[in-house]
């Protein structure tokens, strides 16, 4: 008999963790493999009580100030409080070294930061330090509850999301890691699919393009005839949505194998008809974000129109510049929120379109949003002197 | 008619991709099965063994 699987005796959880290996060992120590599955498969009991405890107690001490930091803080934070909004994000920005912060300094002082970033910038901080910012704001609003330090540990250290989104709310986070869904084989089932589909979408059609867009380049531009090159800003567009959508998979069925369900990242962005409904379906979760908390704080679209054009700009500016150092995505920022400004002048203009339009309008629409969204990766996959190079090849031959 | 045909495929993909949950059409039911299941990750196992080899990183994971 194993260690603490005495007769009469619950196995804690730290025993169901010792359980794993034995799962393939049937009719081990008299438990039939049938008994022993569910019980070694349930993850979830791993990950609400012993992994908080791991991080919060892993012997760091920058570490463990740094987390429950914001949990303290967050707790305290009453809609009451005095503070001004923008305060607030200040001291957010302060503490958690926004990476918005980290990409700032970069753009300014490239040659510093080159080649030492990695060093400093702790993986995924881009992502996570959306989800700090989620929690200081909503705490101060009231929108969400302060939950326990292993809820609010379990939010923020949550594994699968936690390198690269998809971009968690705390107030949908916590009731399901209160009461995650117990259809273990269903989770799995759907887990497995999920985190499977992603990696052939990584490996079978997003790595398969790497191989045309490893030529964009100010080399291969110059010498390529020019219809290959839309081909080659094609399979970037291709590539980029595979990789990324395929990732979000892995972490959607990631987390799904432990009974929790995040966010959704993607839903068929390339098939929309309007730039509004893109952004609507690409990396939802930014988006998102990026609506509470810059685009509506800027007065959203209740302002005059010129404001709300302003919003837009400025919305799509710090969604470029959190992509990238560099007037690249400066520039692909403003590309995209250009397009937005002008697709809300033309519903303005000319009234939203009619929901039994025909099928050669609804072609025409996707073709326009398909063209411009895959113009505008070209300043997303090569720095700006190479974009534009791209752009004179494309357009005067 | 084009347009419906159309949904009727992104359903089909979303439940095999573990999108969706439901199934998308009554006609499909075999597709609920454990064999069917065991089919297709055999069959996304043996793409993804197929192409790998020419791994590239995630492009979002460093930001």
């Amino acid at each position: 008999m194993r260690p603490g699987l005495r007769a009469g005796r619950r196995p804690s959880d730290l025993q169901h963790l010792r359980l794993l290996p034995a799962v393939p060992l049937p009719g081990r120590a008299g438990i039939s493999i049938r008994a022993r599955i569910p019980a070694a498969l349930d993850l979830r009991i791993i990950w609400r009580r012993f992994l908080p405890l791991l991080f919060a107690h892993s012997g760091r001490r920058r570490a463990r100030r740094f987390l429950p930091g914001n949990f303290r803080v967050g707790i305290h934070l009453q809609p009451a409080l005095s503070k001004r909004f923008l305060a607030l994000l200040d001291w957010s920005c302060a503490e958690h070294r926004l990476p918005g912060g980290f990409q700032i300094l970069e753009f300014f002082h490239g040659p510093l930061f080159r080649g030492g970033r990695a060093k400093f910038l702790p993986l995924g901080i881009s992502f996570f330090t959306f989800e700090f910012i989620h929690y200081a704001v909503d705490r101060y609003e009231g929108k969400t509850e302060a939950g326990s330090a292993a809820e609010y540990l379990s939010f923020i250290l949550y594994f699968p999301t936690m390198v690269a989104g998809p971009i968690k709310r705390y107030q949908d986070f916590l009731p399901k890691v209160r009461n995650p869904s117990k259809d273990t084989l269903e989770n799995w089932r759907i887990g497995c699919t999920r985190i499977l589909t992603g990696l052939a979408k990584k490996f079978c059609v997003a790595d398969v393009m790497t191989a045309f867009t490893n030529h964009l380049n100010k080399a291969d531009i110059l010498t390529a005839q020019r219809w290959v090159l839309p081909l080659w800003l094609l399979a970037y567009g291709m590539k980029i949505y595979f990789d990324f959508s395929g990732y979000s998979d892995i972490a959607i069925g990631s987390a799904r194998l432990f009974g929790i369900r995040v966010p959704e990242n993607f839903d068929w962005p390339y098939f929309q008809v309007n730039i509004a409904e893109f952004w609507r379906h690409w990396h939802i979760s930014l988006t998102r974000w990026l609506i509470d908390y810059v685009f509506i704080p800027l007065g959203g679209s209740r302002v005059a129109n010129s404001r709300i054009w302003a919003n837009l700009m400025v919305t799509m500016l710090v969604s470029g510049v959190w992509h990238g150092a560099g007037l690249n995505f400066v520039v692909w920022g403003a590309w995209h929120g250009a397009l937005l400004v002008v697709h809300r002048i033309w519903i303005q203009l000319r009234g939203p379109a009619p929901p039994d339009r025909g099928f050669i309008r609804l072609a025409a629409s996707w073709a326009g949003t398909f063209l411009w969204v895959n113009l505008g990766w070209a300043f997303f996959s090569m720095d700006l002197s190479t974009a534009l190079l791209f752009f004179r090849r494309l357009v005067g031959g | 008619m084009m347009l419906q045909l159309l949904e009727k495929i992104k359903s089909i993909l979303e439940y095999l991709g573990g999108v969706s949950e439901d199934l998308p059409l009554e006609s499909l039911r075999w597709m609920r099965g454990p064999l069917w299941w065991g089919t297709w990750w055999a069959v996304l196992i043996l793409s993804i063994v197929a192409f790998s080899g020419q791994s590239s990183k995630f492009i979002y994971i460093d930001f």
